[in-house]
């Protein structure tokens, strides 16, 4: 194996060393089945994201030329925007990696999905999701209406716990970039259930 | 009021006997009733209410025909038997309502066994109106089966009304070879739809129905391999999540990651790599010649380590452990794709594995390959291959990636253009096929054959439908497209815990035994002869306009293409092509059985 070939992504992780103390109890999944400690679970993560998710970062993910295409749709081609989704890989593996290691606090699946305006819209779309397909938002798009909750967190920078989808919690908390806007959010989510199977 | 005398209550009698108008017919295969005693629109042309059939067949294969039982009163004890010196399997014909076109078409194949009693109208059809009810009967012809003409008859029974009608078939000394000419593929993604067409069956998942889940993806295999087909399953999604049993269990981080168990994935796939599912089918048992890998950017490697040394040690250690564990099972009969199956769009990764369109992506391939090459012995006699979907940026995909991907699957139109790297492609091993969709039922029955011989005159290895399960929620009530994402229904709700076959993939399978004998005789030399007939028995084309488009691609860069300008550029192609008539292919079988007859 030539490790060189990793070089061909172009990028050095930062990594960013989480040095807080494990925020999430180390429970069991049978215990975290307490509807009310899976929630504490949750949000420990979501405020650790908050802090950590850089949203600088995250503003350079989605590259413009996908921006243009989903703004500026093709009457005469329906795939357009999605034919032309494109991200700049640094930044997307740098967040989607910490967004990765911020699930692995709880001892159960979580993912952490990141999710952003698209700007110039009401819209939102996800911009990373993660291994488990858990969301209780995201329904395949690649941009979808912005839900009045996520607003409410872009808007007032709270931390919202929302139990809509029977059998899921989700943890929505706000991302901010070095002017401290809030630029996005995390939305943490756990299933009381088995994980749930992707879209094809 | 005069009264009848007993001879005229006599007379009254038999008429009304008589007035029980039902009759049997035999019908070819391309030509499918509708439920109310005409044929559907796209099969009329030349269709014919016969009382006989004469059919031609080669040894080692099916010969299919239609009864089709018309009567204009109701019958509560209507039967039908068949006697066929040859073994023959009858099937139910299930008029679908079409969404579409809001018009009846028949598509699910129930298997029977006659005698078989029945209704007119069929109760659980529930069709306003019904006047018709067909039945499927494939007669098998062994390999072993001597040349000659072979007598059969079926039987209506309406009350005292009897009819029978004769069938023929001329077995040639022609025989099907064992192995088919193209793979026919038919795709699919993850169980999740298992849940929606099995309802009783899987009634509260889970572990505890992991048994009939794998047996039931093992019936599919089954299925599509005795209709001269092959079956793909993806295990995981766009995340890299991997449904139970398509990955064996894995343990520990790093350079201790490890695999646990086999135990699930063995139970699901052992059945189809040793062949073992495939016993007491007509063909035989055989080892599944492709199957996808759970690789993906998320499994075995934990995407936490990508681009670092744990992604390569977690890799290399998982996969080695996959090949010896295939190599100590023997199984070698197998490629084991690693195919990327994700797309940026659905947000798990960053790059694409599927349809590549921006350059960069295909870097990625680069790594894993040299991932794979690393993690399996250089003598392995298992079979692991990177492949590719490709369609935008095929034809600089097919340079860069030379000796990384062997197995291409190439948008159906895309590769008219690049023909000519075929058979550099095949020369250095590489497998190809082309994909794209089926046909829906409203599309005269003869289209189903279409993308088969595509394939066969571009000279690749195989055809794909992309999704070929899926025929929508309430199927036997409404088909919402159609049926264009299925070949196969579940058989549920006629007590059958598997899937069951439609009439589209019987006539694919048809047209798969015929392409057999035509590529047996087309390499003995006389290919292009062939192919020019072929193609013009189909539908009056020649194999220049299969092969060339009028258009180039579109120009510049394939990045600032839109599908509207591979649109417009495909459709003076397209256009080349009328639509075939329903017999178009009967026309060629007729060729293909006696082209093979007379060489062997």
């Amino acid at each position: 194996m030539k490790l060189v070939t990793f070089a061909l992504v172009g990028f050095q992780l930062a990594f960013v060393p989480v040095c807080v103390r494990p925020a999430v109890a180390q429970t069991s999944v049978s215990s975290a089945a307490n509807t009310a400690a899976q929630q504490q679970d949750l949000q420990e993560i979501a405020r650790v994201a908050t802090a950590m998710i850089d949203g600088d970062v995250c503003q350079h993910i989605v590259t413009q030329r996908a921006l243009e295409h989903m703004l500026h749709p093709n009457p005469r081609d329906e795939w357009q925007a999605g034919d032309n989704y494109d991200v700049h890989d640094a930044p997307f593996i740098e967040t989607k990696k910490n967004l990765i290691r911020l699930a692995t606090l709880a001892p159960y699946p979580v993912d952490v999905n990141l999710w952003m305006p698209v700007p110039t819209t009401q819209d939102i779309q996800v911009v990373i999701r993660n291994k488990y397909n858990l969301s209780q938002f995201w329904h395949g798009g690649l941009e979808q209406a912005m839900p009045p909750e996520m607003q409410e967190v872009l808007q007032s920078g709270k931390t919202l716990t929302l139990q809509k989808t029977p059998g899921m919690i989700s943890v929505l908390a706000p991302v901010r970039n070095s002017l401290n806007e809030i630029v996005g959010l995390v939305e943490v989510v756990a299933s009381t259930a088995s994980p749930q199977h992707d879209e094809q | 009021m005069r009264k009848f005398s007993a001879s005229a209550w006599l007379l009254l009698l038999v008429f009304l006997g008589s007035c029980r108008a039902s009759d049997l017919f035999v019908v070819s295969a391309y030509h499918r009733p509708d439920p109310f005693g005409s044929f559907v629109s796209s099969d009329l042309a030349g269709a014919s209410w016969n009382h006989s059939i004469q059919l031609t067949s080669a040894r080692g294969g099916y010969v299919s025909f239609q009864l089709v039982v018309k009567s204009d009163t109701a019958c509560k004890d209507c039967g039908l038997t068949i006697e066929s010196s040859q073994p023959a399997d009858v099937y139910r014909e299930w008029f679908h309502f079409n969404a579409p076109d809001k018009h009846y078409y028949p598509d699910a194949l129930i298997p029977i066994q006659v005698p078989f009693s029945f209704q007119m109208p069929d109760p659980e059809n529930a069709i306003q109106g019904q006047k018709v009810r067909a039945f499927w009967v494939d007669v098998w012809i062994a390999a072993d089966t001597k040349p000659g003409v072979y007598h059969g008859r079926a039987r209506l029974t309406d009350g005292s009304v009897r009819k029978t009608v004769p069938f023929t078939i001329s077995v040639s000394a022609a025989q099907i070879p064992a192995h088919d000419a193209l793979n026919i593929d038919s795709n699919s993604y993850g169980l999740g739809w298992l849940q929606e067409q099995y309802p009783k069956a899987l009634a509260g998942s889970g572990r505890a129905k992991e048994d009939e889940q794998f047996q039931l993806i093992q019936q599919y295999y089954r299925m599509f391999y005795e209709n001269r087909g092959i079956y793909h399953v993806l295990g995981y999604g766009h995340s890299g999540y991997v449904d139970p049993g398509f990955a064996p269990e894995l343990a520990g981080a790093g350079k201790e990651k490890h695999i646990v168990s086999w135990d699930r994935f063995d139970r699901l796939f052992g059945p189809v790599l040793d062949g073992s599912a495939f016993n007491g089918t007509r063909r035989g048992p055989q080892s599944i010649p492709f199957m996808y890998m759970p690789i993906n950017p998320e499994w075995p490697a934990n995407y936490l380590w990508w681009a670092e040394p744990g992604y390569q040690a977690e890799f290399t250690n998982i996969v080695g452990e996959m090949e010896r564990h295939f190599r100590e099972k023997g199984w070698t009969n197998t490629q084991f794709e690693v195919f990327f199956n994700q797309k940026k769009r659905y947000k798990g990764f960053e790059w694409d594995g599927d349809e590549v369109r921006f350059p960069k992506d295909d870097a990625y391939f680069l790594v894993y390959h040299d991932l794979l090459m690393n993690a399996l012995p250089k003598t392995t006699p298992v079979r692991f291959v990177m492949r590719a979907d490709s369609s935008w940026t095929f034809p600089q995909q097919e340079k860069l990636l030379k000796n990384v991907i062997g197995l291409w699957c190439v948008g159906g139109t895309d590769l008219i253009w690049y023909l000519d790297r075929v058979p550099g492609m095949k020369q250095r091993g590489d497998t190809v096929w082309i994909y794209g969709g089926t046909p829906p039922v409203q599309d005269v029955s003869s289209s189903i054959a279409s993308d088969p011989l595509r394939a066969w005159i571009f000279g690749v290895d195989g055809f794909v439908r992309w999704l070929a399960v899926s025929p929508g929620p309430h199927p036997f009530e409404t088909l919402v497209n159609g049926g264009k994402e299925t070949l196969a229904y579940s058989g549920e709700r006629f007590g059958i815990e598997g899937p069951i076959p439609s009439i589209r993939l019987k006539l694919q399978r048809d047209t798969m035994q015929d392409l057999d004998l035509l590529e047996m005789e087309s390499k003995q030399g006389s290919r292009d002869a062939i192919q020019t007939q072929v193609v013009h028995l189909f539908d009056d084309t020649t194999v220049a306009q299969w092969r060339h488009s009028p258009l180039p691609p579109p120009p510049g860069n394939p990045l600032d293409w839109t599908n509207a300008d591979l649109d417009d550029v495909m459709k003076p192609y397209l256009a080349q092509f009328p639509t075939p008539q329903p017999d178009a292919w009967q026309r060629v079988h007729d060729f293909a059985v006696k082209q093979a007859g007379r060489t062997q």
